[in-house]
């Protein structure tokens, strides 16, 4: 099988386009509505999906993803769903590149072997485990290559060059870049180091860059690309635009809007 | 990382990335800190002079005579600051002095070590800000109030169960963003590596100290020693001096709550099963997807889905046994060490005596050696609303 990544990735890198990836908690507020913004995302251009499983303890979450998760446990919905979901999503989008974020302990509960072998199943390309660093990698990277999944790993600006070789070890998909330290959130407070970090990124892996944690807007989206890099995930934006949805107070054309001016943002179209 | 941290399967660094620069960077400084004589000397005096070591052992000679076995407490809640957090806070402190940091965070679930870190941060000159769930606040309030006077900021936690599990979250949270002038000064011998070490070198004073005590006082080794888990960070301080003792049991108590076939307990090592929080792989009180359940104890300091990675291995490899009290039980020795000793043991010690009870009534004519972790003035309130 092809890798969905370097099929989206490789076409735009050429033609000096960058990708928007979409973040969503995988059942929030609802199934129904869950997969129909996903969709919506889709069809606005949406170059990849990054979708979040519900953990009860999101130590590197913000408060919008937080609630998001504690909702989504609390109303009964579980990594089965989640997989069927997803599922979903991929028999209606055969060629686009689905990252799965998620804790470690879900996939643990599981099993790795099985966790690994049914996500790809249900069409995953890539999982993010948050809380796992290379050097516990090894056994879970296993089972990946085995479901063919890539692992998608984290840098932050305290990355240092020395931990940068053990990730690119194991690193597959894509290399998601933290603007700042801290957790997910739309709070713009980007590290001074961030442009620089993103070049050695380059240096020492041949990975698309792709910056989060606090890119919730076109102008945010271009600050990142005029430093180098290949893409922006938007999360905590759209988890709180889901909620107005949910209250009435925004509609699903709000999330279309939103997805097309951050496609706008200087981002070429998929060819 | 030089070292991988594991405690046979247990342990570990399960961290996000953002952390992983600052627990190098800690793993570093720790092994520094122990090599450095000047470093080590400044802690033995603060020890002593600042917070009253060395704490004594007692002959609890009403205890024994009314349970049957001699009866012998450490008494950490002699400790400055009223509980062996004090031996951590300290150690931590000055370490975080010596990483240059200015900034010391700490969770909290009794307020014991979130006072601990208080007194440090006002000793240090550190700014100190406590994370503690919104239940604890209020189940703790004297506790609350000590922090405030102490100067340290005290941040309501209201997500999840609201206590200490949820207050571990927050303080993460606040570190991943912080950790170039922060030190996160975890209270228990929990988290990724290198937490569980360092909390285990600095509360093994506890129990070097017994062992030394009771040889000196006694000219024997106990038959049992007996230490409260939650986190585990008094008993693995109080165990580190007897493992290689194999002749000494080492029974660890954890909250059974209103019992452990309820739905509200703390009873890790009995029902947890292997699992990953709060970065480390341990036992943990968890459903088949692998969410984390909320737990219950009387006693907020013992209130927590996981334990250090060292007890797990401690039980999978039979070198301790853990066992449970629960809330009515706790509550009883309570009473019942005050008024026979004049002893106010906190509630979370107070599960270690109780079992100390059992024990002495099965085992008649032994040595019993507990660990009184902390003192209970703390619970007043809460023991004498308590209502079986």
């Amino acid at each position: 099988m092809s890798n969905r990544y370097e099929d989206v990735f490789g076409p735009l890198r050429k033609n000096g386009g960058r990708a928007f990836i979409p973040y969503m908690m995988l059942g929030y507020p609802d199934r129904k509505l869950c997969l129909q913004a996903i969709q919506m995302m889709i069809d606005a251009g949406a170059h990849a999906l990054e979708l979040g499983l519900a953990f009860s303890d999101p130590l590197a979450d913000g408060p919008a993803i937080q609630a998001a998760a504690a909702a989504t446990i609390e109303s009964g919905f579980k990594t089965k769903d989640a997989l069927e979901l997803i599922a979903d999503i991929r028999n209606a989008n055969p060629s686009i590149p689905i990252t799965l974020m998620c804790y470690y302990n879900s996939v643990l509960a599981h099993g790795l072997s099985q966790f690994c072998s049914r996500a790809n199943g249900a069409g995953v390309d890539g999982l993010l485990v948050v809380d796992l660093p290379p050097q516990e990698a090894k056994p879970l990277a296993e089972q990946c290559k085995r479901s063919g999944l890539e692992q998608i790993f984290i840098i932050s600006p305290l990355t240092t060059e020395v931990r940068m070789k053990s990730i690119s070890e194991y690193a597959g998909g894509f290399l998601y870049v933290v603007s700042r330290l801290g957790i997910t959130g739309e709070e713009e407070r980007y590290d001074s180091g961030l442009a620089d970090l993103i070049s050695k990124a380059k240096q020492s892996m041949s990975l698309p860059t792709v910056v989060g944690f606090g890119v919730s807007s076109p102008e945010q989206a271009e600050r990142m690309f005029a430093i180098g890099a290949d893409g922006v995930i938007t999360g905590s934006k759209i988890i709180n635009l889901m909620n107005e949805v949910k209250n009435g107070k925004a509609t699903l054309n709000d999330l279309k809007a939103f997805v097309q001016s951050m496609l706008s943002a200087g981002l070429a179209k998929l060819v | 990382m030089l070292k991988t941290g594991y405690y046979g399967e247990f342990g570990g660094v399960y961290a996000p990335e953002t952390l992983m620069p600052a627990l190098e960077e800690l793993e570093a400084g720790f092994l520094k800190f122990k090599s450095d004589l000047a470093l080590r000397s400044e802690l033995n005096e603060t020890l002593q002079k600042y917070a009253g070591r060395p704490t004594p052992i007692y002959l609890a000679e009403n205890l024994s005579r009314n349970w049957g076995a001699r009866i012998i407490l450490k008494r950490e809640d002699l400790l400055h600051g009223g509980a062996h957090k004090t031996n951590n806070a300290i150690g931590q402190g000055l370490l975080a002095k010596s990483l240059g940091k200015t900034r010391l965070i700490a969770e909290t679930g009794a307020g014991q070590h979130g006072v601990a870190t208080a007194m440090i941060g006002a000793l240090l000159g550190m700014q100190t800000e406590i994370y503690m769930g919104e239940v604890d606040i209020e189940r703790q309030h004297a506790n609350v109030l000590r922090m405030k006077l102490l100067g340290a900021t005290v941040h309501a936690v209201k997500t999840g169960g609201r206590t200490l599990k949820d207050a571990i979250n927050a303080a993460m949270r606040d570190w991943i963003a912080t950790v170039k002038e922060t030190h996160y000064l975890i209270g228990t011998a929990a988290g990724p590596h290198p937490f569980p070490e360092i909390v285990k070198y600095f509360q093994s004073v506890i129990g070097s100290e017994s062992r030394e005590q009771m040889l000196e006082d006694y000219n024997t080794l106990p038959d049992y020693v007996i230490a409260c888990v939650g986190g585990g960070s008094n008993a693995i301080g109080m165990f580190s001096g007897f493992i290689d003792d194999q002749s000494v049991r080492l029974i660890g108590v954890e909250p059974a709550g209103k019992g452990v076939n309820t739905n509200e307990h703390g009873a890790v090592l009995a029902k947890g099963t292997n699992g990953c929080l709060h970065g480390m792989m341990s036992k943990v009180l968890q459903d088949e997807d692998g969410q984390i359940h909320e737990t219950y104890s009387i006693a907020a300091g013992l209130d927590y889905p996981s334990v250090g990675p060292e007890h797990a291995f401690l039980q999978s490899s039979a070198r301790a046994d853990y066992t449970s009290i629960s809330d009515d039980e706790a509550i009883d020795a309570y009473h019942e060490v005050s008024r026979s000793e004049g002893i106010i043991p906190a509630l979370e010690s107070s599960h270690a005596l109780a079992y100390a009870k059992k024990l002495a009534g099965q085992q008649g004519g032994k040595t019993i050696l507990v660990n009184v972790s902390g003192r209970g003035d703390k619970d007043l309130e809460q023991v004498m609303n308590y209502v079986k």
